[in-house]
């Protein structure tokens, strides 16, 4: 594909991912810092049922070859984990990830530009370190590791079944707390004060939250 | 019934929707969701006006060109315009910073959430790229293709994540 081909399909792509994204509220700093405090779990939500989604389409169209080949990442277990924690501690700081900074650019927050311009400087700042990074934590992968790969399966079965696990598991969460209970009054994830110390009992969820 | 106007749509019909973008991303890209590499293809075009030598790094050299680099640039600038569509039609158009800063704070300086903004979207994607990925390209996309990487790199997400929002102050 030409890169003005690809640039259009981005463009198309992301015009839908952003859209998404608003809808969904995901994109909201208070619902990604109460997801990190554990006191809002709609994002949880949102990227457990993207997760569930991709495993059954992937599954479907590697199963009928509609999809070729999958693309998994190396594992690199140092730069994952130690990069992955450096990542969170950014999430919550910035109340943002790498795709909805753009879509808080959008909707018009402020702060969101200069997270932008930190993300910018972050992984420029990356690409003049690599050169010295790579020794150390960016050599030496054994591969792009897969689970249906280690178990010697083919990959639909699993991820068909880990699909419906993650339904069951978003099923129990609906029951234990409604995902309208986690919008916020503005719809921006800031929710009243909680209930002092006594948990409220499942199906009993207080008008006011 | 859902509405272009609403406000929210459910977490898991929208969760599901974003989901299904990875068939055009293998169908027509071979590849799958991603955000983080974006940020190199653009820091280092930019970069390259100033330093030239830049795309002699064996790293920075990979991003600078090709389809897939500029798909992916054109992806994370089409979530903007998404959401400022998708924030329009539904009037959640915002100014200023979230009120959630107040709160996790305890400033409404904005002097204050600036600088923070800055230092965590500098980690964010330092992290990201030494991780080879963020929540996109490990989490929705990794764990989709029960990828090692992704289970790891979110694990370590989360563990970062709520290790430093609990030491904000308490959201509600």
């Amino acid at each position: 594909m030409s890169v003005l081909a690809a640039i259009a399909v981005g463009l198309l792509m992301g015009v839908a991912f952003g859209f998404l994204l608003e809808k969904s509220r995901v994109f909201e700093p208070g619902v990604i810092v109460g997801q990190m405090q554990l006191r809002n779990f709609l994002m949880l939500r949102i990227f457990l049922a993207s997760v569930a989604s991709g495993l059954i389409i992937l599954g479907l169209g590697t199963l009928t070859g509609i999809i070729p080949k999958l693309d998994p990442k190396s594992v690199l277990y140092g730069a994952q984990l130690l990069g992955g924690f450096i990542t969170g501690v950014g999430i919550a700081l910035a109340g943002a990830c790498p795709g909805t900074v753009l879509a808080q650019v959008g909707v018009g927050y402020r702060d969101a530009r200069v997270t932008l311009l930190g993300g910018l400087a972050g992984a420029l700042t990356f690409a003049y370190l690599e050169p010295a990074i790579r020794p150390v934590l960016l050599t030496g992968s054994p591969g792009k590791l897969t689970l249906h790969g280690l178990l010697d399966l083919p990959f639909w079965p699993l991820a068909l079944g880990f699909a419906a696990v993650l339904i069951a598991a978003l099923y129990a969460m609906e029951r234990w707390r409604p995902w309208r209970a986690e919008l916020g009054a503005n719809a921006d994830g800031v929710l009243p004060p909680a209930q002092p110390a006594k948990a409220a009992p499942a199906g009993a969820e207080p008008a006011a939250r | 019934m859902i509405r272009l106007t609403d406000r929210a749509w459910s977490p898991y019909l929208t969760g599901a929707l974003i989901g299904l973008l990875q068939v055009p991303a293998f169908l027509l890209l071979g590849t799958a969701l991603g955000a983080s590499s974006s940020y190199v293809t653009v820091s280092a075009s930019i970069a390259e006006f100033f330093d030239p030598a830049i795309r002699g790094l064996a790293y920075a050299g990979k991003y600078l060109d090709g389809a897939k680099n500029w798909w992916q640039v054109a992806l994370v600038g089409g979530i903007a315009l998404g959401a400022f569509l998708s924030a329009s039609l539904s009037g959640t158009r915002r100014t200023g910073i979230s009120p959630v800063w107040a709160r996790a704070l305890g400033t409404s300086n904005p002097a204050v959430r600036f600088a923070l903004a800055f230092v965590g979207g500098f980690l964010l994607l330092l992290g990201a790229r030494l991780a080879d990925g963020c929540t996109s390209g490990h989490g929705i996309s990794g764990m989709a293709q029960l990828a090692v990487s992704g289970f790891v790199a979110v694990g370590a997400m989360f563990a970062g994540g709520i290790a430093t929002a609990m030491m904000l102050r308490a959201v509600r």
